[in-house]
């Protein structure tokens, strides 16, 4: 009889394969950790199980069910089937704003990651005043985004505001930011990305102290310099952070909706109307909740394939362990 | 990790003599480094500094000049007004309360979800990770109509309960960012623990916990701001004075008949103060190194 123990529970060896004949296999039957362990892991699982079930998975039922009927808010909703669908997806309307947000997206996700990458990484050098620098970095996102887009509406504004007086110091004239299609949305990226580059310093620098310093003492007496050393050690440890970021920041900017509804209300005309506004204004101006439901599935689909496109991309990328 | 270890102490014993960096060769590096700092602080600092001018001029004066023209005369009396007129001191206690109730919640559930996402083999772990991961994919405008009217049917309208309950035992968020730290925790460390015989709950603590502290102090971080700052949640559960956010107090000065910008600010900075003396404080957690060198 051919006994073979293979860790295959990942216990470290407290459960036992035996083979007794070929082609069977059998658990000795001391314990049965596999099953204590998914016990165990479905406790741990279930305080946010119940949290996720009850507050946001029946929501997301419900909005998927509202989509197929036509509801004012008021009243009580008709059935339509699919109708919804079919009137977004021939709505240029539709179309524009989906194309707006992917083009925020691209405006705003690289700037901000590379900005807040670059911050982290001079920041966590033994540097005089960091704890300063990162507080004040980081205090941008910690205002109201009602009371500072109030503020950077004054600073845009074309007559008076401070940046295109500070332009005029080099004699160039500023345009109508707000007020100028071409201009409106780059100035809500801009924004977006003095408020949350801080914030996602926050999250490198977390990723930065869990590299071991081991390995930046033993690359330089090796000989490699500091660019060396931030590609082969400090940017492949890096990926589980930076695919936390790129994911979390993509499916947040895609969603924005504040700094628009203060700053230009979706104008100026459909100029800013992103995706997210649309879906505002759709069930809240226009009170189509039926449609408005439909446009959030849609931004929820546009979203998954981009997330798993993420998912796909960094999952032969991510080293989680040098050694 | 060992064999690094290893490899790190003979090499030291060689090269002790190549150690001698000029000072004066880091002064550029320095120059630079500051003046991008630098840079950096008078870009995030600016629009609150014409907040603050605004916060200190009286409402004649807001639009008599531009946003950041000097405050003349300069005046107190808007952070008096917000605090003994407009009711903000309750407002912050109640902020307050219902951030670090959200904290607490975050740090111990999102945790222990997080482990079992990491570093627990169950059935069917990753299609649970994506049903979490998913519900941060659809926009909340419209999913916030079907989450008040099940709390409306269990009558937590504008109750503690109902304002905390949807975030307290976790949330997707908090779960992922874990989530992505633990993976980076080495196998190496539980395998030995496991074989010394220690149950999951003694990892945890042993083990797991006393390693997660930077991310730990982030995911505290980033939840207690986004629970102070959140605005449209407590706008839709709570009615009365004696639930009311600063957020919902803030927003209160702007109305139909005129915004009072010199209020708002006052009160945007108020709100502001316990944020800027809290991270402070707890971001020297986040960044204190952890030297994983030498394992035994």
């Amino acid at each position: 009889m051919q006994e073979i123990k293979r860790d295959i529970t990942g216990t470290g060896g407290a459960g036992a394969v035996v083979i007794t004949q070929p082609g069977r296999l059998r658990e000795k039957r001391r314990f049965k950790p596999q099953t204590i362990l998914s016990l165990q892991a479905y406790a741990f699982l279930l305080p946010s199980f119940i949290g996720l079930l009850v507050f946001s998975l029946i929501p997301i039922v419900a909005v998927a069910v509202l989509s197929l009927f036509n509801w004012s808010l008021i009243g009580t909703p008709t059935f339509i089937g699919l109708k919804n669908y079919g009137v977004m997806l021939s709505s240029s309307a539709f179309w524009h704003s989906m194309l707006l947000t992917l083009y925020y997206v691209l405006l705003n996700i690289p700037m901000q990651t590379v900005f807040a990458l670059l911050l982290a990484l001079l920041l966590n050098q033994k540097i005089p005043g960091r704890g300063i620098f990162r507080t004040i970095f980081v205090v941008p996102w910690m205002a109201t985004a009602a009371a500072m887009g109030i503020v950077w509406q004054w600073i845009f504004d074309p007559q008076y505001g401070t940046l295109n007086t500070f332009l005029s110091v080099f004699h160039i004239v500023g345009p109508a930011w707000l007020s100028s299609t071409a201009w409106a949305l780059p100035s809500i990226a801009a924004v977006n990305i003095w408020q949350y580059t801080g914030y996602n310093m926050l999250f490198f620098l977390a990723g930065l102290q869990g590299i071991p310093l081991d390995f930046y003492e033993a690359a330089s007496l090796d000989g490699a310099n500091a660019a060396r050393q931030f590609f082969t050690i400090t940017l492949p440890l890096l990926t589980p952070t930076m695919f936390f970021v790129l994911v979390t920041d993509i499916i947040g900017s895609a969603q924005v909706f504040d700094t628009v509804y203060v700053m230009t209300q979706g104008g100026p005309g459909n100029a800013t109307t992103v995706l997210n506004f649309s879906i505002f204004q759709q069930a809240f101006v226009f009170f189509h909740a039926g449609y408005a439901s439909a446009l959030s599935m849609a931004l929820f689909v546009i979203l998954l394939i981009i997330t798993m496109i993420q998912v796909f991309f960094f999952s032969n990328r991510t080293v989680y362990d040098l050694s | 990790m060992t064999s690094v270890s290893t490899e790190l102490a003979s090499r030291k014993a060689v090269a002790t003599t190549k150690q001698a960096a000029s000072p004066l060769r880091r002064v550029p590096f320095y120059v630079i480094v500051y003046i991008i700092l630098i840079l950096g602080v008078v870009i995030s600092l600016f629009p609150y500094y014409i907040a603050f001018l605004t916060a200190l001029k009286q409402p004649s004066q807001i639009f008599s000049g531009s946003a950041w023209t000097l405050p003349n005369p300069v005046t107190f009396q808007n952070f008096i007004d917000v605090v003994e007129k407009y009711n903000f001191l309750a407002f912050i206690g109640h902020t307050l309360i219902y951030a670090v109730i959200l904290t607490i919640g975050q740090l111990i559930f999102s945790t222990m979800a997080a482990y079992a996402f990491a570093r627990m083999e169950f059935p069917f772990r990753d299609q649970i990770f994506w049903l979490y991961l998913s519900t941060l994919m659809v926009p909340a405008v419209v999913t916030l109509i079907p989450l008040f009217l099940i709390l409306k049917t269990f009558d937590l309208v504008n109750t503690w309960p109902g304002l905390v309950l949807p975030y307290v035992l976790g949330t997707p968020f908090g779960i992922f960012l874990m989530r992505q730290f633990f993976l980076t925790i080495p196998k190496d460390l539980e395998s030995a623990a496991r074989i010394d015989g220690a149950g999951t709950m003694q990892i945890m603590f042993r083990v797991i916990l006393p390693l997660s502290r930077p991310i730990m102090a982030t995911l505290a971080i980033i939840t207690f701001v986004q629970a102070w700052n959140s605005f449209l949640w407590p706008l839709i559960v709570t009615d009365t004075d004696d639930m009311r956010v600063l957020t919902v107090g803030i927003a209160a000065f702007q109305s139909n008949y005129g915004t009072q910008w010199n209020l708002m600010m006052a009160a945007t900075f108020i709100a502001l103060g316990p944020l800027l003396i809290l991270f402070f404080l707890f971001q020297q957690q986040i960044v204190r190194s952890i030297h994983l060198s030498g394992f035994k």
